[in-house]
């Protein structure tokens, strides 16, 4: 069982990495991966939200929707429990980290529309994976995006300072360079896991 | 946010919640038969493809399909063509790489496989898809039942062996997994019953 | 505005993928052919003018407070409602966009609508809008799976295009191709608009 775990966890980060190569969670890493302190900020509050909604959407299913024979209201439920985690966190960062808080702006009550949340509580029934399994590719998911969006970040970093043709400039320079840093995940297809 | 304004809030949001499930529920009843009818189509045909010779399929009930050493088994239908049993689909449904494969296996009555047909999947494209190919699938046809069938990688494959496809082992592996309890089941329920 | 301008508008000026650069994971993920491009499209608008009417209906009805949760509930609803009228009845479009039906509910398009528009105005115009915004979407889906489907498969609608030599660049229907499509077009597109103002593009 430990190395199935391994398998999921390593599949989540690298072979099937959420952003580089299911295109999941777009949005908020071409919209929040300018700096690297805000994309771990970032990353850290999506890691939060996918873990602990790939626990309570796995628990609705098994306990309400399959019981009850509504699995058609699985779109709605798992996008209120989402929902109302998002709202939750940001309470908290509010408490705590305000300084965060301000500098997520906007992306930080997106989360709930981040695709890569609903997707990987989706793709948990979709596998079939236990509650455990499920917590982990959840978390580990979350790791891959949060590695990819800091990547990112980095890159553009070092981008602001070069010479950039006008047409390309901000986001189709990112595009393309997501696309290379895609091309290099690519490498890890091979791994025999 | 005052109390009678949190109640008021909820009340509303639970009453457009409720309204939406309800709409849902309709929706659900008038398109869950239809959606169910081609499920079953999608299984008749499988069958037709994979045991071409026979004309009708019936059910055949067997104990213990879907637990312990069958696990893997949805159903079996015996295939006939004039009255003569000509062979037997199997429904089987093992784990692949991203979830459950939905897999038909057909076999004659002398114990070969006559055609295996994915009616499912949702492998990884471009790796695990690859297994819905002939290429792929072809390997497995005319092989006997009495085997089981091991996966190999970088070598010719003997009669029981099965090339996996590369990069996609845990795919390749699954739909052998699925045949082999497919061909099992053939054997031991089917086949030795009947003494042949 | 008039009507027709508020559909309109969706088509170019205000497209919602190549100029305001919303939605992006769908246009990202299933632009691998031109017929899941146009499948989602259509499935997307079909949400986004039943999600827009039906907000712009209840708008007085919904707190400012508690629209976002609103908001959520109405468009799952209506994307729930797509989900089963397409398995029931196009099994195949089901099949190849398979997960990405229910992430329509996470379309930052429809939820920006909502937000933006439909919470603001009335009915007819509401639909308008979403009409508009669906068909751009599509449109730029179209251009987009037209040039991966082409450049990495070889075939457009599902048509061969080429004799049996030519060998796709299969990259181009994977990951990366998706990025390098759209940036490439976005570039090209922010080329374009800036010669038409008569600024030099390197300026």
């Amino acid at each position: 069982m430990l190395r199935e775990i391994i398998v999921i966890a390593l599949s989540a980060i690298l072979v099937e990495n959420f952003v580089l190569v299911k295109f999941l969670g777009i949005c908020p890493f071409l919209g929040v991966s300018k700096k690297t302190e805000t994309a771990l900020g970032m990353g850290m509050a999506v890691t939060f939200v996918m873990a602990m909604a790939s626990a309570i959407t796995w628990l609705v299913q098994e306990f309400i929707l399959v019981p009850f024979h509504i699995e058609y209201l699985q779109t709605i439920a798992f996008i209120l429990v989402i929902a109302a985690l998002v709202q939750f966190v940001e309470m908290v960062l509010q408490k705590i980290s305000p300084g965060l808080y301000q500098a997520l702006g906007i992306y930080l009550p997106l989360i709930t529309t981040n695709c890569a949340v609903l997707g990987v509580a989706l793709l948990n029934i979709q596998r079939e994976y236990n509650f455990i399994n499920s917590l982990v590719f959840g978390t580990c998911a979350a790791l891959g995006f949060t590695l990819a969006i800091v990547l990112f970040a980095g890159v553009r970093e070092r981008l602001e300072m070069s010479d950039i043709p006008k047409p390309l400039q901000d986001f189709p320079i990112a595009l393309i360079t997501a696309a290379l840093l895609s091309i290099a995940f690519l490498g890890f297809q091979g791994l025999k896991l | 946010m005052r109390n009678n304004e949190i109640v008021s809030y909820s009340l509303r949001l639970f009453i457009i919640t409720f309204s939406v499930a309800l709409i849902l529920a309709v929706g659900n009843h008038i398109t869950a038969d239809r959606i169910e009818q081609l499920t079953i189509q999608l299984q008749n045909d499988a069958r037709k493809s994979v045991l071409p010779e026979a004309a009708d399929f019936d059910e055949v009930p067997l104990e213990g399909l879907g637990r312990g050493e069958y696990k893997l088994v949805n159903s079996v239908y015996e295939g006939k063509n004039e009255g003569a049993t000509v062979g037997y689909c199997v429904n089987v449904v093992p784990k692949g790489f991203g979830g459950a494969i939905d897999i038909m296996v057909g076999v004659d009555i002398k114990g070969k496989i006559t055609g295996i047909k994915i009616i499912s999947s949702s492998e990884t494209a471009g790796l695990g898809s690859k297994a819905e190919r002939p290429e792929f699938l072809q390997q497995y046809i005319g092989k006997s039942t009495a085997n089981t069938l091991k996966v190999i990688k970088n070598a010719t494959p003997k009669d029981d062996e099965i090339e996996a496809i590369s990069g996609a082992t845990v795919t390749s592996n699954a739909v052998t997994d699925g045949v082999n309890a497919a061909a099992q089941l053939v054997n031991e329920k089917i086949l030795k019953v009947k003494g042949e | 505005m008039g009507i027709a301008k508020e559909f309109s508008k969706g088509l170019f000026e205000e497209n919602p993928t190549l100029v305001q650069l919303v939605g992006m994971c769908p246009t990202l993920a299933i632009t691998t052919s031109v017929t899941n491009g146009i499948g989602m499209g259509l499935s997307t608008t079909a949400v986004l003018i039943g999600s827009n009417v039906a907000i712009s209906l209840l708008r007085k009805f919904v707190p400012s407070k508690i629209r976002i949760p609103a908001f959520v509930v109405i468009i799952a609803g209506f994307v729930t409602l797509i989900e089963m009228l397409i398995k029931a009845y196009f099994p195949a479009l089901s099949k190849s966009l398979g997960i990405y039906i229910p992430l329509i509910v996470v379309n930052c398009i429809i939820l920006a609508r909502a937000e933006a528009f439909a919470y603001k105005y009335d009915v007819v115009k509401s639909a308008a809008d979403g009409l508009g915004m669906g068909l751009g979407f599509t449109l730029a889906l179209i251009l987009i799976s037209s040039v991966r489907e082409v450049l990495g498969n070889g075939t457009l609608l599902g048509v061969q295009l080429f004799g049996e030599n030519f060998q796709p660049a299969l990259i181009m229907i994977l990951t990366p191709g998706g990025f390098l499509t759209l940036g490439t077009i976005l570039g090209i597109k922010n080329w374009l608009a800036a010669r038409k103002k008569g600024v030099s593009p390197d300026a």
